[in-house]
C-alpha cells in the first residue's frame, strides 16, 4: 500500500499556491476508493483470490522483493540498458535531425526513406534483430537506440527548421562561421523541440527496454524478467508488483525529463 | 553585376535563371521529377547493397534472405490469400481497439476538460496511470483475459485511450476563455457550446491524439502478436523467424510499413480537409 | 570614438525575379554620405528604402552599380557595417549581456576588452542593471535598445537603422529618438535611418532623402541645417517637415492647383 501511495504522491499535479487542501484531497478519492474496493472484494471472497489477489499479499511480496538485493540489481540492469540505448539513440537522433534540417540535399536524399522506415512499427524490428544479433544485450541495446532515434530525430529536425530568417540574418551580419551558426544559433534555437523529442525518446526508450526484455527473454537480469518469472510461477503478486515497479520507473523518468526540460528552457519565460 | 557572396552555404539563396520562356512551364514538372528521383536514390542504393551482400554471402543465407526471395514470398502469400487474411485479422483487432479506446478516451478527455469536478477527481490518477507503459499492463491482462482476441483488443484499447484522452483534455484546456464568453453572451446551450465552440477549437489536438493513438495501437498490436498469437501479421513474423524463413519476417515488416504509411497519409488528408473547412469558417 | 566612413552609392539599380519577369525595385540611386553624417531616408511603402539598406549591409548581393565604403567595394556582410532592424531580433536564449556580446563574437581583441566594451555599450543605451535579464523580461523599447547596443558594440563605421522604432508606441518612440541622437553625438559614426515618419526623419537627420516608389528613385534631398537638439514645434522645423511632406502630395493635384491659379490671374486681369 505504501508503494501505491508513493506513486500517487509523485503523480499529483501542482495545484496553484494557496489552493484549499480540499482540492488536492479530491485527487485521492478515486485511487483510495479503488483500493478499498479491491480489499473488500478479496476479503469477502467475492472473486477467485488466486486471480485477484488480496492487496495485502501484494504488499508482502513487495516487501520481500524490495529487500532482496537481486531486485535492485535487476532494476539497475534495466535502467542501465535503458539509459545506454537512450544515449546512443539521442546522439544519433540529434545528428540525423540536424543534418536533415540544415542540408536541403540531405533532406531530399535521406528524408523520404527515413520517414517511410519510421512507419514500420518498432517491435516489428525485433524478429529480424534477434535473428541477426541474438537474444542478448546487443540486440536490446540496438532496439532501444532505434526507439529513441525516431522521436529525437524528428524533434531536432523540426527545431532546426524553425530557425527564423530574421535571426539568421543577424548571424550573417555578425559574420558567423558555419560552426558558429550551428552551435550558437541553430541548436540553441532548436532546443525547445529537441527537448520535446528527448522527453518522448525517454518514454519510448523505457517501453522498448521492457518490451525487449519480454520478447527477447533470455532469463537475464531486468525488471521485465521479474515479471516473466512471476508469470512462469503463476505468482500473481509478483506480476502485479513487477507491473507497479515498471510503471513507477516510467513515471519517475517522465518527471525527471519534464523537470530538466523546464530548467533548460528557462529563457522562454513562464508558459501558460 | 553580381557579387560573390561569402556567406555560409546553408543560407545562400539559389536563384535559377530560366533559359527560355517556352520551357518555363516545364520547370515545376522537372522540379517534381528531380525530387522523386532524389528520394528514390537511397532506397535504390540500399537495395543494390542488399543484393550484393546476398550474392557475396556476407551473412549466412538463413538470416539474410535475398531481395528476390522476399519478393517471391510476398507474391506467394498474396496470391494464396494468406497475407490478406493475416492482415485482416490484425486490422480488425486494431480497428476494434481504436474504436473502444477512442470512445473511452474522448469520454475521459472531454469529461476532464469540461468539468472541473471530474478533473479534480480523475485527473491525478489518470495522469499517473497514463505514464505507465502499456506493456506493463499486458502480463496482468494475460492472466485475466487469456491470450485470445479479448487480450489484444483490451491492450490496444488501453494504448489508445491515453493519447486520445490526453490530447482531448489539452485541446479543451487551450481554448481561449474569450470564446466561451462570446458563447455565453449569445446564450448558447450546453450542446451548442460543445458543437460550435469546443469541437472545432479542440479539433487539431484531437487529430494529434488520433494520430498518436494509431501509432500506439500498431505498436501494441505488433507487440502482443509477437508475444502470444496464432494469427496476424505479428504471428507471421514469429513463425517466419522460428522456421528461419526470414523472408517472411521481412514481408511482415514491409506490410506493416505500408499500412503505417497508408494510415498516416489517410489521416493527414482527412485532417487537412476538415481543417480547411474549419479555417475558412473562422 | 569610432572611425566614421564615407559611403558612396553610384548608379545603384536592383530588380527582383518574379516568375521569370523582372520587377524593378531600385532605379539609378546615387548618394554620397559624408563621415559622421546622419542621413534620414523617407518614403512610402514599396519605394525600396529597406531594400537599399539590405544592399548596403550586404544581405542582398545581386545588383547593378557600385557601393563603396571608404573607397572599397563592399562584399557581403561585414563587421564594419552594423544594422538595427525594425524587430529587435534578439536571441531569446541569451541574456542582454550575451546578446550584446554577439556583436563581438568575431571581432579581434582580448576577452577582458570585449567584456568592458559590452558593459560600456549597455550603459550607453541606458540599460545598466539589466545585464542578466532575458529578452522575454524586457519591454519593446528596452529590447530595441539592446539591439542598438549590439549593433554598436563592435564599433562599425556606419550604422544602418531600418524603421527601428516602427513597432513601438509613440511615447517610447519619442524617447528613443532622443536617445539615438545622444548616442550619435557621443559615438560620432555615420548613421543612415530609414523611416516613414517624417517628423522622426527631420528630428534626427542632417539631410533627408525623399524616395519615390515603383521603381525606387531619389526624388529630392532636403537639407536640415538646424542645430541640435531640435525643437519639433519651431517654425523652421515645421517648414522642413512641410517641404518633405509636399513631395508626397498628389502630383496631379499640384498641377491642377497651379492651372487654377493661372486661370484666376488671367480672369482677374
Amino acid at each position: 500500500m505504501s508503494k501505491l501511495t508513493d506513486i500517487q504522491q509523485d503523480g499529483l499535479p501542482n495545484s496553484p499556491s494557496g489552493a484549499l487542501s480540499k482540492i488536492q484531497w479530491r485527487g485521492w478519492v478515486l485511487p483510495l476508493a479503488l483500493l478499498v474496493l479491491w480489499w473488500l472484494v478479496t476479503a469477502q471472497g467475492w472473486v477467485n483470490t488466486r486471480l485477484i489477489v488480496p492487496p495485502a499479499n501484494v504488499l508482502k511480496v513487495a516487501v520481500t522483493t524490495l529487500s532482496d538485493p537481486l531486485f535492485y540489481q535487476g532494476v539497475l540492469f534495466s535502467v542501465g540498458r535503458d539509459l545506454s540505448g537512450f544515449f546512443f539513440g539521442s546522439l544519433a537522433g540529434v545528428l540525423l535531425g540536424t543534418l536533415l534540417g540544415v542540408s536541403r540535399l540531405a533532406d531530399r536524399l535521406i528524408g523520404p526513406t527515413f520517414h517511410t522506415v519510421r512507419q514500420i512499427s518498432l517491435f516489428a524490428w525485433l524478429p529480424l534483430l534477434s535473428s541477426w544479433l541474438g537474444y542478448g544485450e546487443l540486440s536490446k541495446l540496438v532496439f532501444i537506440s532505434l526507439s529513441t532515434l525516431y522521436p529525437v530525430a524528428l524533434g531536432t529536425f523540426e527545431g532546426v527548421r524553425s530557425v527564423t530568417k530574421a535571426h539568421a540574418e543577424v548571424a550573417r551580419v555578425f559574420r558567423f562561421s558555419r560552426m558558429q551558426m550551428l552551435s550558437r544559433l541553430i541548436l540553441p534555437a532548436a532546443t525547445p523541440q529537441i527537448a520535446t523529442g528527448l522527453t518522448l525518446g525517454l518514454v519510448y526508450a523505457w517501453v522498448a527496454t521492457i518490451g525487449s526484455e519480454f520478447l527477447l527473454a533470455n532469463w537475464g537480469n531486468g525488471l521485465g524478467n521479474i515479471v516473466i518469472k512471476g508469470r512462469a510461477a503463476f505468482n500473481i503478486e509478483l506480476i502485479i508488483f513487477g507491473m507497479l515497479a515498471i510503471g513507477g520507473v516510467g513515471v519517475f523518468f517522465n518527471r525527471i525529463a519534464v523537470r530538466i526540460e523546464s530548467r533548460a528552457l528557462r529563457w522562454r519565460g513562464p508558459r501558460v | 553585376m553580381s557579387v560573390v557572396s561569402t556567406d555560409p552555404l546553408i543560407f545562400r539563396q539559389s536563384t535559377v535563371e530560366v533559359p527560355w520562356p517556352a520551357v518555363r512551364w516545364l520547370w515545376p514538372v522537372a522540379g517534381h521529377l528531380s525530387r522523386v528521383g532524389a528520394a528514390l536514390l537511397l532506397p535504390a542504393a540500399l537495395l543494390a547493397l542488399w543484393q550484393l551482400a546476398v550474392a557475396q554471402r556476407w551473412l549466412p543465407e538463413q538470416i539474410f534472405p535475398a531481395p528476390a526471395l522476399v519478393w517471391q514470398s510476398l507474391v506467394e502469400l498474396w496470391q494464396s490469400g494468406e497475407l490478406q487474411s493475416h492482415l485482416q485479422i490484425s486490422a480488425t483487432r486494431v480497428g476494434w481497439g481504436l474504436l473502444a479506446g477512442t470512445a473511452s478516451g474522448l469520454l475521459l478527455g472531454f469529461g476532464m476538460g469540461l468539468s472541473r469536478t471530474v478533473h479534480a477527481y480523475v485527473f491525478p490518477s489518470f495522469d499517473v496511470a497514463s505514464q505507465f507503459p502499456v506493456l506493463g499492463w499486458i502480463p496482468i491482462l494475460i492472466i485475466f483475459a487469456g491470450i485470445d482476441e479479448a487480450l489484444k483488443i483490451a491492450a490496444i484499447s488501453i494504448a489508445v485511450v491515453v493519447p486520445v484522452a490526453v490530447n482531448a483534455q489539452k485541446g479543451i484546456a487551450n481554448i481561449p476563455r474569450a470564446w466561451f464568453e462570446v458563447a455565453r453572451v449569445y446564450g448558447f446551450t450546453r450542446l451548442q457550446i460543445v458543437r460550435r465552440v469546443v469541437l472545432p477549437a479542440a479539433a487539431p489536438s484531437l487529430f494529434n491524439g488520433v494520430r498518436q493513438a494509431v501509432m500506439q495501437a500498431w505498436l501494441t498490436l505488433v507487440f502482443v502478436e509477437l508475444l502470444a498469437s496464432s494469427e496476424g501479421i505479428g504471428y507471421l513474423m514469429v513463425w517466419g523467424r522460428q522456421l528461419a524463413q526470414l523472408d517472411l519476417v521481412v514481408v511482415g515488416m514491409l506490410v506493416i510499413g505500408v499500412v503505417g504509411v497508408a494510415l498516416d497519409v489517410a489521416l493527414r488528408s482527412l485532417e487537412s480537409r476538415l481543417q480547411r473547412w474549419r479555417i475558412s469558417a473562422f | 570614438m569610432a572611425h566614421a566612413a564615407t559611403l558612396e552609392i553610384a548608379n545603384l539599380s536592383m530588380q527582383y525575379q518574379v516568375e521569370g519577369k523582372k520587377l524593378p525595385v531600385l532605379d539609378n540611386i546615387t548618394l554620397s554620405i559624408k563621415p559622421g553624417e546622419f542621413v534620414s531616408i523617407v518614403g512610402s511603402s514599396g519605394c525600396g528604402k529597406s531594400t537599399l539598406l539590405r544592399l548596403i549591409i550586404g544581405l542582398e548581393n545581386e545588383y547593378q552599380g557600385d557601393i563603396f565604403l571608404d573607397g572599397n567595394r563592399i562584399v557581403g556582410t561585414s563587421l564594419e557595417r552594423g544594422i538595427v532592424f525594425q524587430e529587435h531580433r534578439l536571441f531569446p536564449w541569451l541574456t542582454v549581456e550575451q546578446n550584446v556580446g554577439l556583436g563581438l563574437l568575431n571581432a579581434s581583441g582580448s576577452e577582458a576588452g570585449k567584456r568592458t566594451s559590452v558593459q560600456e555599450h549597455i550603459e550607453l543605451v541606458g540599460l545598466k542593471g539589466f545585464e542578466n535579464a532575458y529578452p522575454y523580461q524586457l519591454s519593446g523599447g528596452m529590447s530595441q535598445r539592446v539591439a542598438i547596443a549590439r549593433a554598436l558594440v563592435n564599433r562599425p563605421e556606419v550604422l544602418l537603422l531600418d524603421e527601428p522604432f516602427g513597432a513601438l508606441d509613440a511615447l517610447t518612440r519619442s524617447h528613443l529618438q532622443q536617445e539615438l541622437q545622444r548616442i550619435w553625438e557621443q559615438e560620432g559614426i555615420t548613421m543612415i535611418l530609414v523611416t516613414h515618419d517624417v517628423e522622426e526623419a527631420a528630428y534626427l537627420g542632417d539631410r533627408i532623402v525623399v524616395m519615390q516608389p515603383r521603381p525606387g528613385r531619389i526624388k529630392r534631398i532636403v537639407d536640415v541645417p538646424l542645430a541640435r537638439p531640435r525643437d519639433r514645434a519651431s517654425a523652421d522645423f515645421t517648414a522642413i517637415e512641410e517641404a518633405v511632406l509636399g513631395e508626397f502630395s498628389d502630383k496631379s493635384q499640384v498641377e491642377l492647383l497651379s492651372v487654377t491659379a493661372q486661370q484666376s490671374r488671367v480672369s482677374d486681369w
